[in-house]
C-alpha cells in the first residue's frame, strides 16, 4: 500500500498538477498563438495565419539593436560574475577563514534586496561619483554591468558550491603533492571536473541578466537593452505583434539552453565521477 | 611558506592544508570587494541621504530626522507599506497553497520522472520574469484574451469590460502569483523528497489513517520548505516595481512603485531614501525572524533519542 498518498488522492493530484502546469504554460502558449495571428492586436477572433510579426522584426532595426546590446551586457556581466563566483566558492568550499559567517551573508545578501531599492542606491553612488570633480561617470552598459554581476553572483556561488563540495579535495592535494602549483592544480584537476557547472553558471546568469528591467531601467543610461525595448514598445498598441513574436523567439530559445544545460551537466557530471570513482558513484546514482 | 605538509592522510576538513596559492584573501577578496563597492556602500549612501547627511543640491546637506518622522508618523506611505505587505501576504499565502499539493505529487507520487517534472515546474521561472508578465498583460487588457473572448461569445459587451481584471490589486495578486509560484515549489519539493518514508509506514503501522499520518508526519516535516518558499515570494514581493507598473493602475499601486517615484520625476531623494532603508530594515528584520522560524523547526523536527 502507498502511505503517502491513496489512489483517488493520487488521481487528484495528478490533476491539480495538470492544471497547475497549465495555469504556468497556458499564457505562454497563447503568446505564441497571437504571435501569429494576422491582426495588429492579440484578441479574439482569430483572424488567420501569418508570420508577418516575424519577419516585420528581421527588418526592425533598432529592434535588433536592442537585442545585440543585451546580448552585449548580458555576456559580460555573467562571465564576471562566474569568474568572482568561483574564487569565492572555492574559498568558502576550501578554506577556513575569519569571519566566514558574515563573508557567506554578504556574498548572498543580494539575493533578498529588492531590486528597485538596489537600483535606486547604484543610481546614487553613480552620480555621487559622476558629480566628484574631474571624474565623468555616466550611465552606460557598463554600470548596468557593474549592477548585473552584484546580482548575478549569490546565484552563481549557490550553483558552483554544491558542485565544488562533491569534487574529492584528496585529488587537489595528490597533483599539490606531486609537485603541481595552484596553477597547475586548477588547471588540470580542478577545472575538468567543475567545468559543466561553470558552463550551467553561465547560461542561467545569462538568461537572466538578459532579462532583467528593473536595474536596466534606472542605471542603463540611454542604453536600450531587450526588455527595455519591449517595455516601450507597449505603448503602441499596432506594434504588439512583433513585440510579441520577439518575445516568443526568446523564450523559446532561454528555454531550451536552460534545459539542454540541466540535462548536460548531468550527463557530463556523471561521467565523470564513474570515471573518478566508479565504486562510489554507482551507475544511475545522482 | 607552506612547508606545514602532514604527511597523515586522515580525513580531516580541508583546513589542515595551506598551500602556496592565490591566498584565501586573493579568493574572497576580489568578489567581497566588488560586493562592498556597488552593492553596501550604496546603501550606505542612500542612508546618507535619508538623514539629510547629503542632498540632492549639495548646499542644502544638513543632518536631520524629519524624513523619517515624517514618514513614520502616519504618512500616506506608511500606510502604502502596510497595503503593499498585505498584498505580498495574500501572493505567498496562495502560492504556498498552490505549490504544495505541486510538490507533494513530485516528490511523492511520481518517482520516475520526478526529475523531469521539477525542471518542467522551476524552468519557466529562471526564463522570463519580464515575457511573462507581458504575458499577463495580453492576456487581462481591456482589449486581451480574456476579454475579446467574452466579447466575441457574446458573454460581454465590448464597451463594458471585466471590471478589474487588469489595473488592479488582484490584477497584480494574481499577476505575482504567476510569476513567483513555481520558486515555491522548489524548497517543498525537496524537504518532501529527502522525507524518511519509513516514518508514514510507521505511522500507518500504528493505525493512523493516511490524513493522520499527513498531519502529524508530512506536513510538520516539511514546514521548512514551506518557510523558505514563502521567504523566497514574500521578500521579493514587498518591493515589486514593474508588475503594479505593468498591470496595477493606481488601485495596484505599490511601495516599490513610490520609492521609484520620490527619484524620479519628484525628485525628493530623502525620503525616496528613506522609503528604500525603511523596507531594507524590514527585510533584515524579517530574514532575522524567518532564520529563528527555520532553525526552530528544524530543532523541532529532529530526531531525538
Amino acid at each position: 500500500m502507498d502511505t503517502a498518498i491513496s489512489a483517488r488522492g493520487k488521481w487528484f493530484l495528478r490533476a491539480f498538477f495538470a492544471f497547475f502546469v497549465f495555469f504556468l504554460y497556458a499564457p505562454l502558449l497563447l503568446l505564441v498563438m497571437f504571435s501569429f495571428n494576422d491582426a495588429d492586436v492579440p484578441s479574439f477572433p482569430l483572424s488567420g495565419f501569418t508570420t508577418d510579426a516575424y519577419e516585420q522584426f528581421a527588418s526592425n532595426e533598432v529592434l535588433k539593436a536592442s537585442v545585440l546590446t543585451s546580448i552585449k551586457v548580458s555576456s559580460i556581466a555573467s562571465f564576471a560574475a562566474v569568474g568572482l563566483g568561483l574564487l569565492a566558492a572555492i574559498a568558502l568550499v576550501r578554506r577556513q577563514f575569519l569571519a566566514k559567517g558574515a563573508v557567506v551573508a554578504l556574498l548572498l545578501s543580494p539575493l533578498v534586496i529588492p531590486y528597485i531599492v538596489f537600483a535606486i542606491a547604484l543610481l546614487i553612488l553613480f552620480s555621487q561619483i559622476d558629480r566628484l570633480p574631474g571624474i565623468a561617470f555616466p550611465l552606460s552598459i557598463w554600470t548596468l554591468v557593474i549592477g548585473h554581476v552584484v546580482i548575478l553572483l549569490p546565484a552563481v556561488i549557490l550553483i558552483l558550491v554544491p558542485r565544488l563540495e562533491r569534487i574529492d579535495v584528496r585529488l587537489e592535494e595528490a597533483a599539490h603533492d606531486l609537485g603541481a602549483g595552484w596553477v597547475r592544480t586548477f588547471r588540470s584537476i580542478t577545472l575538468p571536473l567543475i567545468w559543466p557547472a561553470l558552463l550551467s553558471a553561465f547560461l542561467i546568469a545569462f538568461v537572466f541578466s538578459f532579462d532583467e528591467i528593473v536595474l536596466a531601467s534606472f542605471v542603463a543610461g540611454d542604453a536600450t537593452t531587450f526588455p527595455l525595448y519591449l517595455f516601450s514598445q507597449l505603448r503602441f498598441p499596432t506594434l504588439l505583434p512583433q513585440v510579441i513574436a520577439v518575445a516568443v523567439i526568446v523564450f523559446a530559445v532561454s528555454m531550451i539552453v536552460i534545459v539542454l544545460t540541466e540535462i548536460g551537466r548531468r550527463v557530463v557530471e556523471r561521467r565523470l565521477q564513474i570515471e573518478l570513482d566508479p565504486a562510489k558513484y554507482p551507475a544511475g546514482a545522482e | 611558506m607552506s612547508s606545514d605538509t602532514d604527511t597523515v592522510p586522515t580525513p580531516a576538513p580541508p583546513t589542515r592544508r595551506r598551500r602556496v596559492d592565490l591566498g584565501t584573501f586573493g579568493l574572497v577578496g576580489p568578489p567581497v570587494v566588488w560586493l562592498v563597492v556597488f552593492f553596501v556602500v550604496p546603501v550606505i549612501i542612500a542612508g546618507a541621504f535619508s538623514v539629510g547627511i547629503l542632498a540632492f543640491f549639495q548646499d542644502e546637506a544638513a543632518f536631520s530626522l524629519d524624513g523619517w518622522i515624517d514618514f513614520l508618523d502616519g504618512s500616506a506611505y506608511l500606510h502604502l507599506f502596510w497595503k503593499s505587505a498585505r498584498m505580498s501576504l495574500i501572493v505567498s499565502v496562495i502560492a504556498v497553497l498552490l505549490a504544495y499539493p505541486v510538490a507533494y505529487f513530485m516528490a511523492l507520487c511520481a518517482p520516475k520522472r520526478k526529475y523531469v517534472l521539477l525542471l518542467m515546474i522551476i524552468a519557466p521561472f529562471f526564463v522570463s520574469y519580464f515575457l511573462r508578465l507581458l504575458a499577463m498583460k495580453v492576456i487581462l487588457g481591456d482589449q486581451g484574451v480574456i476579454n475579446s473572448l467574452a466579447y466575441w461569445l457574446g458573454l460581454r459587451d465590448p464597451d463594458d469590460p471585466i471590471p478589474a481584471l487588469i489595473y488592479s490589486q488582484p490584477a497584480v495578486i494574481i499577476t505575482l502569483v504567476f510569476v513567483y509560484v513555481p520558486l515555491v515549489a522548489l524548497p517543498i519539493f525537496v524537504v518532501l523528497e529527502n522525507l524518511d518514508r519509513r516514518l508514514l509506514e510507521a505511522a500507518t503501522d500504528l493505525g493512523a489513517s493516511r490524513l493522520t499520518a499527513f498531519r502529524a508526519v508530512t506536513l510538520p516535516l516539511s514546514l521548512p520548505g514551506v518557510l523558505a518558499g514563502f521567504i523566497f515570494v514574500f521578500v521579493p514581493t514587498l518591493g515589486e516595481y514593474f508588475t503594479p507598473l505593468l498591470v496595477g493602475g493606481t488601485g495596484g499601486f505599490m511601495f516599490g512603485n513610490s520609492i521609484a517615484d520620490l527619484y524620479g520625476p519628484s525628485l525628493d531623494w530623502q525620503t525616496g531614501s528613506v522609503l528604500s532603508i525603511f523596507l531594507l530594515a524590514v527585510i533584515a528584520l524579517l530574514m532575522v525572524l524567518f532564520g529563528l522560524a527555520g532553525r526552530f523547526l528544524a530543532f523541532r523536527s529532529a530526531p531525538t533519542g
